[in-house]
C-alpha cells in the first residue's frame, strides 16, 4: 500500500505476509479452517499476537507499542497484508477495542482484558454505533439504569465473531448520551448468533441484547460521555478496514493482470486489446488512488492532527466504492472462469462488497463527512 | 561552476531586495494567480518590457546556461524567484510563457547546435523573440508522429507546407518550433525534423481559435511554401522524434503544480453554490458535495504517491506520471458536472454585478473537459499505463515499420486483415 515504509514497518509487513502465506493460505481460506477448527483458530491468533498485530495502538506502559511512532499507520501495514490473502478474524475490532481500553478502560479492564487482547489470546468485536444524531449503522442498542447497573436491549448485526472467550464493546444510547460497555461474549442476556453471510472469508454474528443486566464496572469511560470516543474509534476502524480492503483489491488486480497477459483469444493475449487494457488502466488508477487515500487516512488518524476522522471517512467511502468496482471489473476480464466456485475471484468480490458495508457504507460516510466539515 | 553558486537563502534575500526596488507590487487578490491564456497585444508588449528588465538584472533564464544568456543556477533558485515574485508584477505571457521557457527552450537546449543556441536563446530570454509550437496537426493529434506537414530541401533552403493546430500564443509569437516530415520513405518516427520558422515569414498564416468557453489562446496556422534557411534545423535532420520526446517530458512537467496544500475544506466553491441554490440540506446534493471533496482529496494524495514513487525508484518510471493526468482527465469533468447539478438553475444563468463570479460554475463546466483531451487524451494515458506501467502486451502496430507513404496508402484501403 505504501512504498515508503520505515525499516521496522518493512520487517513487520514481511513477517505478516509470510505468516499469512504459511498459516492461512488460500486453500485454508477456501476450506474455512479458521471457522471450523477452534484449536487452529486459537493457535493462529496467538501467532498473530506474537507478531504484534494487536499491540500497535496500545502505549508501551500498557504492554503495547508501535514500530514507527504512528500505531495506526503500522496496523494499516498489517491490515494491507492481511487483506491480500483474505485473512480471517476480527483484526480491526480487536485493535479498536484494545485502543478503547488503553484510552478509557478501567484499571480492571486494563489489567484483565488488555493483555489477553495484545497476546491474541482473546479477540474482540467492535459493535459499531454511529455518533449521536447520525443514522443507525447495522442496528442500535439502548441502555437504561437498572438495579445499580444497566439494562441493555437492542441488536447489532454484521459484527465479526470474537470467538470463544472473546469480548464485545457495545455502544448503547441512553438519556444522558452514549455509553460504552465491555462485555464477555458469553454474557447472560447477550446472544452472539452466527449468521450466514455473503462474505465467506470471515465469520459474522448478530448481537442480540435482550434486557441484559450489566454492572457499572462494565462501562468503558464515563456513562453517557462516549460521543468523542465513538468518533475516534470509528476513524480507527475505518482507516484499518480501508487498508484491509486495499490489500484485497491489490491482490485481485494482480491476479487479473496476469490473466490478461496469459489468456490468448483471437490470436493475441487479451491484454493487448484496448477494450481490456483500458479497463485495467482505469482500475489500476482507482487502485492507486485507493492506496494513496488509505495511507493518508491511517497517517492522519495516527497523528491525531484533527483531520483524522474526515480522512478516515473519506478513505472508507472511496475505497468501499472502488473495491466493489474493482471486483466487478476483474470478474468481467476473467470472464466465465470468474463465475466458478473453484476460482478465487468470488472470494474477493464477496469480501470487498462486505467490507464496503461494515462500519458504515460509503453513502453513510459521505454524509458524516459533510457534518464533520460543517456543511 | 560551483564557485559562484549562491546559497539559496542568500539568493532569496538578494531577490527580495531587487524586487522591492525594481518591480511594482500587485494587489493581494491577484498575487500568485496564473494569468488567463487570453492576452491582449498591449499586455504582451508590456510583458516584453518587463522580461527585458529581468534579463538585464540577471533574473531571466535563471536555470539556463550562462553561455546562452542564462544565469547558470539551479531549478531551486528559479523556484525561489517564483515564490518571492508572486506579489509583484512580473511578465505574464499566459499559457505561452510556460511553453516558451519550458518545453520549447528546454528542448532547444537539449538538441540545438551551439550556433543555433547562440543565435536564438538570448533573444528569447530578453523577450525580444517570443516562441510557440507548431506541433499538433488537424490530422495528427493523439498520433503525434503521424505528422503530414512536409519540408522539402531546395538548394540551401527548406520549403515547408502543411497546417498546424493548438499552438498556444502563436498570434503573439515571433518564431515557431515546427515539426515536419522530411523523409516519406522512412517509417513514421524516423522521417521527422524540427525547424525554427519566423511566424511573420511569407506563406505563414496564423489564426486564433475560439474555444467552447468563448476565449482564444490557441491558434491554427497554415504554411504555404514557407522557405526557411538550412541553419533553421533544430537537432538532426530526420531525428526529430527524439526532440519530440524531450519536449513531451517538459510539457508534462509544466503541468505539475508544486507546493499544493492538502485540501481540507469540503469543496468550498460547490458548497457555496449549493447554499446559494438553497440545496445544502438536500441529501442527494450532500452526497455529491462529499464525492467531489473525496475525489479532490484522493487526487491530491495520488499526486504525492506518484512523486514518492518517482523518487524511490532506481530507474524512474516516468510512465506512472500518466496516472496524475488520467485522474485529472477523468475527475475534472465529473467535478464540473457536480457544480452544475448542485447549483441547479443558479449555475446556468447569471446577470448583474457579480456576473463574473456567478458564471464560474458554467465556465468551469466547459473548461472541465479540457484535462481529458489536452496534452494527451485519456485514451492515450490508458494505453501508456497499460503498456508501460502494467506491462500489458502492446497493441498490434500497422504503421511503425513500413515507409510512412505506404502507411497512408494502406490505411485508405483498410480491411482489418493484417499478416
Amino acid at each position: 500500500m505504501d512504498d515508503n515504509l520505515t525499516a521496522d514497518q518493512r520487517m513487520l509487513a514481511d513477517a505478516s505476509a509470510r505468516f499469512a502465506e504459511q498459516e492461512y493460505p488460500m486453500e485454508a481460506v477456501r476450506r474455512r479452517t479458521y471457522d471450523t477448527d477452534g484449536r487452529f483458530a486459537s493457535s493462529y491468533q496467538r501467532g498473530a499476537g506474537q507478531l504484534g498485530w494487536y499491540s500497535l495502538l496500545v502505549p508501551e506502559e500498557l504492554g503495547g507499542g508501535s514500530v514507527s511512532g504512528n500505531g495506526v499507520a503500522d496496523a494499516a501495514v498489517i491490515g494491507y497484508q492481511r487483506g491480500r490473502l483474505l485473512q480471517p478474524g476480527p483484526f480491526v475490532g480487536t485493535n479498536v477495542v484494545a485502543h478503547a481500553l488503553a484510552v478509557a478502560g478501567s484499571e480492571e479492564q486494563r489489567a484483565k482484558v488488555l493483555p489477553a487482547l495484545i497476546a491474541g489470546e482473546s479477540l474482540a468485536a467492535w459493535a459499531v454505533t454511529p455518533p449521536p444524531g447520525q443514522p443507525a449503522v447495522n442496528g442500535a442498542v439502548l441502555a437504561t439504569p437498572a438495579g445499580g447497573g444497566y439494562r441493555l436491549s437492542g441488536r447489532c448485526t454484521l459484527v465479526e465473531d470474537p470467538g470463544p472467550g472473546g469480548w464485545v464493546l457495545v455502544t448503547a444510547a441512553s438519556e444522558q448520551g452514549p455509553s460504552q460497555f465491555l462485555l464477555p461474549a458469553e454474557t447472560s442476556g447477550l446472544a452472539c448468533e452466527p449468521v450466514e453471510s455473503l462474505d465467506i472469508t470471515r465469520r459474522y454474528v448478530e448481537l442480540r441484547l435482550d434486557g441484559a443486566d450489566v454492572a457499572g464496572s462494565a462501562l468503558v469511560g464515563e456513562a453517557g460521555q462516549a460521543a468523542a470516543a465513538i468518533e475516534e474509534q470509528l476513524a480507527v476502524a475505518s482507516a484499518l478496514l480501508a487498508a484491509e480492503s486495499v490489500g484485497a483489491m491489490d491482490q485481485d488486480f494482480t491476479m487479473v493482470l496476469q490473466y490478461a497477459k496469459d489468456r490468448i483469444a483471437f490470436g493475441r493475449p487479451i491484454g493487448s486489446f484496448q477494450a481490456v487494457k483500458h479497463v485495467l488502466a482505469d482500475t489500476s488508477l482507482f487502485l492507486e488512488m485507493s492506496k494513496a487515500i488509505a495511507k493518508a487516512a491511517a497517517d492522519r488518524v495516527g497523528e491525531h492532527d484533527g483531520y483524522g476522522p474526515q480522512a478516515a471517512s473519506m478513505a472508507k467511502a472511496f475505497v468501499g466504492d472502488c473495491g466493489i468496482d474493482l471486483a466487478q471489473n476483474c470478474l468481467q476480464i476473467f470472464g466465465g472462469i470468474g463465475f466458478t466456485w473453484e476460482h478465487d475471484q468470488h472470494l474477493y468480490l464477496r469480501r470487498l462488497t462486505t467490507d464496503a458495508a461494515v462500519f458504515g457504507d460509503p453513502a453513510w460516510h459521505r454524509e458524516w463527512l459533510c457534518q464533520l466539515s460543517g456543511v | 561552476m560551483t564557485t559562484d553558486m549562491p546559497d539559496l537563502e542568500e539568493y532569496r534575500n538578494a531577490v527580495r531586495a531587487w524586487l522591492e526596488g525594481n518591480l511594482e507590487r500587485r494587489p493581494d487578490a491577484e498575487a500568485g494567480r496564473r494569468g488567463s491564456e487570453d492576452k491582449t497585444p498591449g499586455e504582451i508588449a508590456e510583458s516584453r518590457v518587463l522580461q527585458r528588465k529581468l534579463f538585464d538584472s540577471g533574473y531571466a533564464g535563471i536555470s539556463y546556461p550562462r553561455a546562452y544568456g542564462g544565469q547558470g543556477l539551479t531549478p531551486s533558485h528559479e523556484r525561489v524567484f517564483r515564490e518571492e515574485s508572486r506579489r509583484y508584477k512580473v511578465p505574464d505571457f499566459g499559457g505561452a510563457g510556460h511553453v516558451m521557457f519550458g518545453a520549447i527552450g528546454r528542448s532547444m537546449l537539449a538538441h540545438g547546435s551551439p550556433e543555433f543556441l547562440q543565435r536564438y536563446i538570448a533573444p528569447l530570454l530578453k523577450g525580444e523573440e517570443l516562441w510557440c509550437q507548431f506541433y499538433s496537426e488537424p490530422e495528427a493529434g493523439s498520433d503525434l508522429a503521424g505528422i503530414r506537414t512536409r519540408a522539402v530541401r531546395d538548394g540551401d533552403h527548406w520549403v515547408i507546407t502543411g497546417s498546424k493546430i493548438w499552438s498556444t500564443g502563436a498570434h503573439h509569437a515571433d518564431y515557431a518550433m515546427c515539426l515536419a516530415r522530411t523523409d516519406w520513405g522512412a517509417p513514421k518516427h524516423r522521417g521527422l525534423t524540427w525547424f525554427a520558422i519566423p511566424t511573420h515569414a511569407p506563406g505563414v498564416t496564423v489564426r486564433p481559435i475560439r474555444q467552447i468557453n468563448g476565449q482564444t489562446g490557441f491558434c491554427e496556422s497554415f504554411l504555404d511554401d514557407v522557405a526557411v534557411a538550412g541553419d533553421a534545423v533544430i537537432g538532426e535532420v530526420n531525428q526529430g522524434w527524439s526532440v519530440a520526446q524531450t519536449m513531451l517530458v517538459y510539457e508534462r512537467g509544466a503541468g505539475e503544480s508544486g507546493g499544493l496544500v492538502e485540501p481540507r475544506n469540503l469543496a468550498p466553491d460547490l458548497v457555496a453554490l449549493a447554499r446559494k441554490a438553497g440545496r445544502a440540506d438536500d441529501p442527494v446534493v450532500r452526497q455529491a458535495l462529499a464525492r467531489a471533496h473525496i475525489n479532490d482529496y484522493a487526487q491530491f494524495h495520488l499526486g504525492r504517491r506518484i512523486v514518492a514513487r518517482l523518487q524511490l525508484s532506481d530507474r524512474p518510471e516516468a510512465a506512472i506520471a500518466a496516472y496524475g493526468k488520467l485522474a485529472a482527465g477523468t475527475l475534472s469533468p465529473i467535478r464540473a458536472r457536480i457544480g452544475i447539478e448542485v447549483g441547479g438553475a443558479e449555475a446556468l444563468v447569471w446577470a448583474g454585478e457579480d456576473a463574473e463570479t456567478a458564471a464560474r460554475p458554467a465556465v468551469g463546466y466547459l473548461n472541465g473537459r479540457m484535462a481529458s483531451i489536452a496534452a494527451g487524451t485519456n485514451e492515450m494515458q490508458r494505453n501508456g499505463i497499460g503498456e508501460r506501467v502494467l506491462g500489458l502486451p502492446r497493441e498490434p502496430s500497422f504503421d511503425s515499420r513500413k515507409p510512412f507513404s505506404e502507411v497512408m496508402r494502406d490505411a485508405r484501403t483498410w480491411d482489418g486483415r493484417v499478416g
